[in-house]
């Protein structure tokens, strides 16, 4: 995470019903980018705006929290895989290190990473960083920003 | 066929071993403190090392502690997932290469399934079709159970499991992590009708817990702005109503599914069995209902090698063998 790319993605909601839309603004931003991290806050939202992420990238397995196992793998239907990791629980990056986190970073395949700050070392540099914020009136703002 | 059977437990945190003879367990040793002052070192947890690390120490004391010879074993079984593949992999391994050595079969057994069969390693057990909820940290599921091997899941959580929203709740109040069993200690002495928190509508059986989590973010923050010392001084009540909600919202669906099946066994299973709330409000509802209720012994709750065994057991009898280049599957169906 070395350079940021300008200009930046800024994206305001405040129902779940624009959540799919969200997703693909996010998509359609992210270029080449396979390896996404994601901030926010406990309840922000992080999850959820990942199912949607997945679901307009064509997964039809259950996104659901990897929170107790670490990392879930889907399959979009084209036989390509999709990582979605959950560093909340780990104490040191040595225990990502020990699961093949790095593995995974680096293997062209699309990871979506929450509580990337648990693995701050082990990211790779080129990476997009999705940052959630829960505004005075509950609404989501989003802001996207490419780096490499 | 009274077959004894070596199962081995690596799937998440915890590294596990157990012996079943003639359908009965007679171990369940669970990687621990005190089985590594024996062999020495310390436990760490989560990662693939650590598995490595305690494979053997829990095995050789399984073993030891049954009187059972490595020669005298008919099978070794192991957990084949749903879990972290790395965790699985230690499992795996060492399953496969024991039972090529001693050349003897091979039982996967699907994690998921065993938390269900843990129902049948002491008395009173179910009757066939039963409906079980299981719950836990990683999982949130309705599923009738036919059969031994015969399940359905009718239901699941489309995000957070109910284990995780007590835990993650209980971070939002400051608890340490894994909070769930403190909410609910808090909640014994609380009032449960204090607050009240919105239900997740979800359709059909399945369930959602990612949107109460997010509401309760809401409420403290809101009543934080009120009164800044509103946790310390309101927690019994936050907690009892927390529970209270998140019991109601695994009782709606398990109450429609028993209609919509007809099915009055309840058994539960996973971790969250041992909430004492969610135990008093199914006591009730067997009442309310006319249901038989089934709560396995705590130790075959989490994770543990004990269940792994039975549904070893219960594959034997049915031939249901694995070949010896299985491999370990981190999302694996029921």
């Amino acid at each position: 995470m070395v350079h940021k790319i300008s200009p930046e993605l800024s994206i305001t909601y405040s129902s779940l019903a624009e959540i799919e839309v969200v997703a693909k603004q996010i998509i359609d931003f992210s270029g080449e980018d396979k390896v996404w991290i994601f901030d926010g806050e406990m309840g922000a939202g992080k999850t959820t705006i990942i199912k949607a992420i997945c679901n307009q990238l064509g997964v039809e397995d259950v996104v659901n929290s990897p929170t107790y196992a670490i990392v879930n793998e889907y399959n979009n239907g084209e036989g390509e895989s999709l990582y979605h990791f959950d560093f909340y629980r780990l104490d040191d990056q040595e225990e990502a290190m020990e699961i093949g986190a790095t593995e995974y970073f680096y293997s062209g395949d699309y990871c979506f990473i929450e509580w990337p700050s648990k693995v701050r070392d082990l990211l790779p540099d080129k990476l997009l960083k999705i940052d959630i914020s829960i505004t005075e009136d509950n609404s989501r703002l989003i802001e996207v920003t490419r780096y490499e | 066929m009274n077959p004894t059977i070596l199962a081995i437990e690596s799937s998440c945190d915890e590294t596990s071993a157990a012996i079943i003879k003639n359908g009965k367990v007679l171990n369940n040793i669970i990687a621990t403190q005190s089985v590594h002052e024996k062999y020495g070192g310390v436990v760490p947890e989560l990662a693939s090392r650590a598995h490595q690390q305690n494979v053997v120490p829990v095995i050789a004391e399984a073993l030891n502690t049954a009187g059972v010879k490595k020669t005298e074993l008919d099978a070794i079984a192991f957990t084949r997932g749903p879990g972290l593949l790395g965790a699985l992999l230690v499992g795996t391994s060492f399953a496969k290469s024991m039972a090529m050595s001693l050349d003897i079969p091979l039982i996967e057994v699907n994690h998921m399934q065993a938390h269900i069969l843990a129902h049948f390693i002491d008395d009173p057990k179910p009757s066939f079709p039963f409906l079980c909820l299981t719950v836990s940290g990683g999982h949130t599921q309705l599923v009738v159970v036919k059969d031994y091997l015969d399940m359905e899941v009718i239901g699941e959580t489309q995000d957070d499991a109910v284990g995780e929203a007590f835990d993650k709740s209980a971070k939002l109040l400051e608890l340490p992590y894994p909070g769930g069993p403190l909410i609910d200690k808090y909640a014994a002495e609380g009032n449960a009708d204090a607050y009240d928190f919105p239900d997740t509508e979800m359709p059909g059986l399945n369930y959602s817990f990612s949107g109460i989590k997010t509401a309760f973010m809401y409420f403290l923050r809101d009543q934080k702005k009120k009164n800044p010392d509103f946790v310390q001084e309101n927690m019994n009540d936050i907690c009892a109503s927390l529970q209270k909600a998140l019991i109601r919202m695994l009782m709606q669906k398990l109450k429609r599914a028993s209609n919509e099946t007809g099915i009055r066994e309840i058994a539960i299973a996973g971790g969250v069995s041992a909430n004492t709330g969610l135990r008093q409000e199914l006591d009730r509802l067997a009442g309310e209902k006319g249901w038989n209720v089934y709560v396995p012994d705590f130790q075959y709750c989490t994770d543990n090698a004990g269940m792994i065994a039975i549904a070893a057991h219960f594959k034997y009898l049915q031939g249901k063998f694995s070949k010896l280049d299985v491999s370990p599957m981190a999302r694996m169906k029921i």
